[in-house]
C-alpha cells in the first residue's frame, strides 16, 4: 500500500486526534472531515473537563479544540493537555480575540475560523501536527498587537526588527512565500521567525505563571 | 425624545421627588418648632388671639404646599410673600421690647423654607436672593441691622446659596449616573446578542460555507459570517467618550480584519474621521482589480496605524506620482485630505504582484488640540 502512496513518507501516517465542540453538529462535522481525509479521530468531547480526560487516555497528537465550551473553556483545556505533548489547532466561531491569544499564549500553535474549508481544515492539522505554527493573518495581528501592549512592560518578551516585518506582512494577508519573495529570504527563514514569535509569548506565559506560583506559595 | 434625554428625565424625577420630598419635611417640622416657640412665649405677647391666627394661617398654608409639589415659580413666589406677611405679622404680636431684645419672630426658622425650596427649585442664584429677601423681611420688622439679625442674614443667603449649588451638583451626578446605566444597559444588551448570534447563526453559517460544494455561495456565506462577527463583536462607544476603532472599520466580505485583542482606543470624532478614511480606502482596493482587502490595525504607544492591502495587479514602480499628476487618484486626494485633517499622515505603497498597500497614520494626540 505504500508502495502506492510516494507521498505518504511525508506525512506523518496515522495521525490521532480528538475533536472538541460543543455543539454536536459541527463536532461530528469536523469529525466527517477529518476521517475523508484519512485522519484518524480517536476521541471526541462536548465539554472542557471532558476533552482534557479524553486526550490524557488516548494521548493524540492532535487535539482540535473550541473556544467556547461549558466547563472548563478551549484555553483551559490547552494550558492542560500541552504540558502532555499534545499539539493544539484552536477553531474559533466568533470574534473571540481575547481568547485566540489566551490560548495561543498557553501553547496552542494553531488558530482557524470555523468557516475555513474542510481542506483548510485537514492541512492545517497536519501542519500542527509536525510542529509548524498555523498562522492566519488574524493571528499575526493579534499577536503583533500583543507585542506592543507589552512593549513598555519590564521582563515582557520583544520581537526583533525583521520579525515585526514579517508579522506585519502576514497580517496583511501575505502568504510566507510573498513574504519571503518581499524581504528576499527563504521560505524556511519566515516559518522560523513565525514560529519564534509565538515560542517567545509561550515561554513568556509560562515564566510569569511560575513566578505567579512562587510568589502564591512563598507568601501563603 | 431619544433615549439618554428619556433615561436622564427620568433620573431627575427621581431625585426631584426626593429633593421635595425634604423641603416637605424642613417645613412640617419649621412649622413644629414655630409652635413650640409661640406656644412657650404665649403668655407674654401682647395680641394672643392674633398670634393664634397667625399659627393657624401658617399651618394650613405648609398643607398647601406640602400637597402641592412640585411647586410652580408663581406659587414659590406666593410662599415668599406669604412668609413675609407672617414674619411681618410679629410686629404686632410681639411687644416693643420684645423686639427690640431680639425675641424669636413668631416663624422662627420657617421663615427660611421658602430660601431652601427656591434653591431646590432653580438653583443657587434663586436661593441666594430669595435669603437676601428673607433676611431683608427681618430687617424690616426688627427696624434696624442688628448683630443677631445680620448673623441670621448671612445664614439665610448662604442657605439659599449652598443648597441650591449642592442640588445642581447632584442633578449632574444623577444624570451621568442614569448615562452609564444606560451604556452599560446597552453593553450587557450587545453581548446577550452577540452569544446568541455566536450560538446559532455563526454556528450555521460557517457550517453552510464548509459543506456547501458551491464556491461561489461558500465564499459569500464566509464572507457574510466574518461580517456578522464583527458587527456583534464590538462595542462602538466605550463609557470614557472615546471608540474603539475596530468596531467601526468596514464590515462585509471580502475585507480581512487583523487587529489587537485590546481594545484600540481613539477619541470618538478622531477614531470616526479614521475609520471613514479606511472605508474609502477599502471601496478604492475593491473597486481596482482586488477581490480582497486585508487590514491591519496596530496601537502603538503614540499613534495608530491602519494597512489597508489589496490583491490587485498592484502599481508599477513611478506610475504612482504619474497617475495622481494625472488626476487619477481623485479618492486616494480625498483619503490624504480627511487624514492630514487629523494630523496623520498617508503612505502607498505598491509591489508588482501583491498587491497595493495604504498605509494611515494618525497620532494619539490628534483631536485633543
Amino acid at each position: 500500500m505504500s508502495a502506492k502512496e510516494p507521498a505518504a513518507g511525508e506525512r506523518p501516517p496515522g495521525l490521532r486526534l480528538v475533536v472538541a465542540d460543543d455543539h454536536p453538529i459541527w463536532r461530528d462535522a469536523v469529525e466527517r472531515d477529518l476521517a475523508a481525509a484519512g485522519l484518524e479521530v480517536v476521541g471526541t468531547a462536548g465539554d472542557g473537563q471532558k476533552a482534557v480526560r479524553v486526550c490524557t487516555a488516548v494521548r493524540p497528537d492532535v487535539l482540535v479544540c473550541d473556544l467556547q465550551m461549558p466547563g472548563l473553556s478551549g484555553v483551559g483545556v490547552t494550558a492542560a493537555v500541552v504540558p502532555l505533548g499534545i499539539k493544539v489547532l484552536v477553531l474559533s466561531a466568533s470574534g473571540e480575540q481575547v481568547d485566540v491569544l489566551e490560548a495561543v499564549k498557553a501553547g496552542a500553535t494553531g488558530y482557524l475560523l470555523k468557516s475555513a474549508s474542510a481542506q483548510d481544515l485537514v492541512d492545517a492539522v497536519r501542519r500542527t501536527a509536525v510542529g509548524e505554527a498555523v498562522f492566519t493573518p488574524g493571528l499575526a495581528g493579534l499577536v503583533l498587537g500583543e507585542y506592543r501592549r507589552t512593549a513598555t512592560q519590564k521582563g515582557a518578551p520583544t520581537l526583533t526588527i525583521r520579525e515585526t516585518e514579517v508579522l506585519r506582512l502576514v497580517a496583511k494577508g501575505l502568504t510566507a512565500k510573498q513574504v519571503a519573495q518581499r524581504l528576499v529570504v527563504s521560505h524556511r527563514t519566515v516559518e522560523n521567525h513565525v514560529q519564534n514569535t509565538l515560542t517567545k509569548l509561550q515561554l513568556h506565559n509560562r515564566s510569569q505563571l511560575v513566578r505567579y506560583a512562587l510568589e502564591q506559595g512563598l507568601e501563603g | 425624545m431619544t433615549r439618554p434625554a428619556r433615561s436622564a428625565a427620568r433620573a431627575d424625577l427621581r431625585l426631584d421627588a426626593a429633593l421635595w420630598r425634604a423641603v416637605s419635611l424642613f417645613r412640617c417640622a419649621a412649622l413644629l418648632y414655630a409652635v413650640v416657640a409661640v406656644l412657650a412665649s404665649f403668655r407674654n405677647y401682647r395680641d394672643r388671639d392674633f398670634a393664634l391666627l397667625v399659627l393657624l394661617a401658617m399651618a394650613a398654608w405648609t398643607a398647601v404646599m406640602v400637597l402641592r409639589t412640585p411647586p410652580s415659580k408663581a406659587l414659590l413666589t406666593v410662599d415668599l410673600l406669604v412668609t413675609l406677611a407672617a414674619q411681618q405679622s410679629s410686629l404686632l404680636i410681639l411687644t416693643r421690647h420684645q423686639i427690640d431684645t431680639g425675641h424669636p419672630t413668631i416663624t422662627v426658622c420657617w421663615a427660611a423654607v421658602p430660601v431652601a425650596a427656591w434653591a431646590v427649585r432653580s438653583g443657587w442664584v434663586a436661593g441666594g436672593v430669595a435669603g437676601l429677601v428673607v433676611a431683608a423681611g427681618a430687617v424690616v420688622e426688627r427696624q434696624g441691622a442688628s448683630q443677631a439679625t445680620i448673623n441670621s442674614a448671612v445664614l439665610l443667603v448662604l442657605l439659599g446659596t449652598v443648597v441650591g449649588y449642592l442640588v445642581t451638583l447632584s442633578r449632574r451626578a444623577e444624570r451621568a449616573y442614569a448615562e452609564a446605566v444606560r451604556l452599560q444597559a446597552e453593553t450587557a444588551e450587545r453581548e446577550r446578542l452577540a452569544r446568541e448570534v455566536h450560538d446559532g447563526v455563526l454556528q450555521a453559517l460557517a457550517l453552510v460555507a464548509r459543506r456547501s460544494p458551491d464556491p461561489e455561495l461558500v465564499q459569500l456565506v464566509a464572507g457574510q459570517e466574518q461580517a456578522l462577527r464583527r458587527l456583534v463583536g464590538g462595542a462602538a462607544v466605550l463609557p470614557t467618550g472615546e471608540s474603539d476603532l475596530r468596531g467601526l472599520l468596514p464590515a462585509r466580505p471580502g475585507v480581512e480584519v487583523a487587529a489587537p485583542a485590546e481594545p484600540v482606543t481613539l477619541p470618538a470624532k478622531v477614531a470616526q474621521e479614521l475609520a471613514a478614511a479606511v472605508a474609502a480606502a477599502v471601496d478604492n482596493a475593491l473597486q481596482h482589480g482586488g477581490t480582497t482587502a486585508w487590514l491591519l490595525v496596530e496601537d502603538e504607544p503614540d499613534r495608530v496605524t491602519v494597512s489597508v492591502r489589496d490583491d490587485g495587479p498592484g502599481i508599477p514602480a513611478g506610475r504612482l506620482e504619474q497617475a495622481a499628476r494625472g488626476g487619477r487618484l481623485g479618492v486616494a486626494s480625498s483619503i490624504r485630505g480627511r487624514v492630514e485633517d487629523l494630523g496623520g499622515t498617508v503612505t502607498w505603497v505598491s509591489t508588482p504582484g501583491q498587491g497595493t498597500e495604504v498605509e494611515i497614520c494618525v497620532s494619539k494626540g490628534a483631536g485633543s488640540r
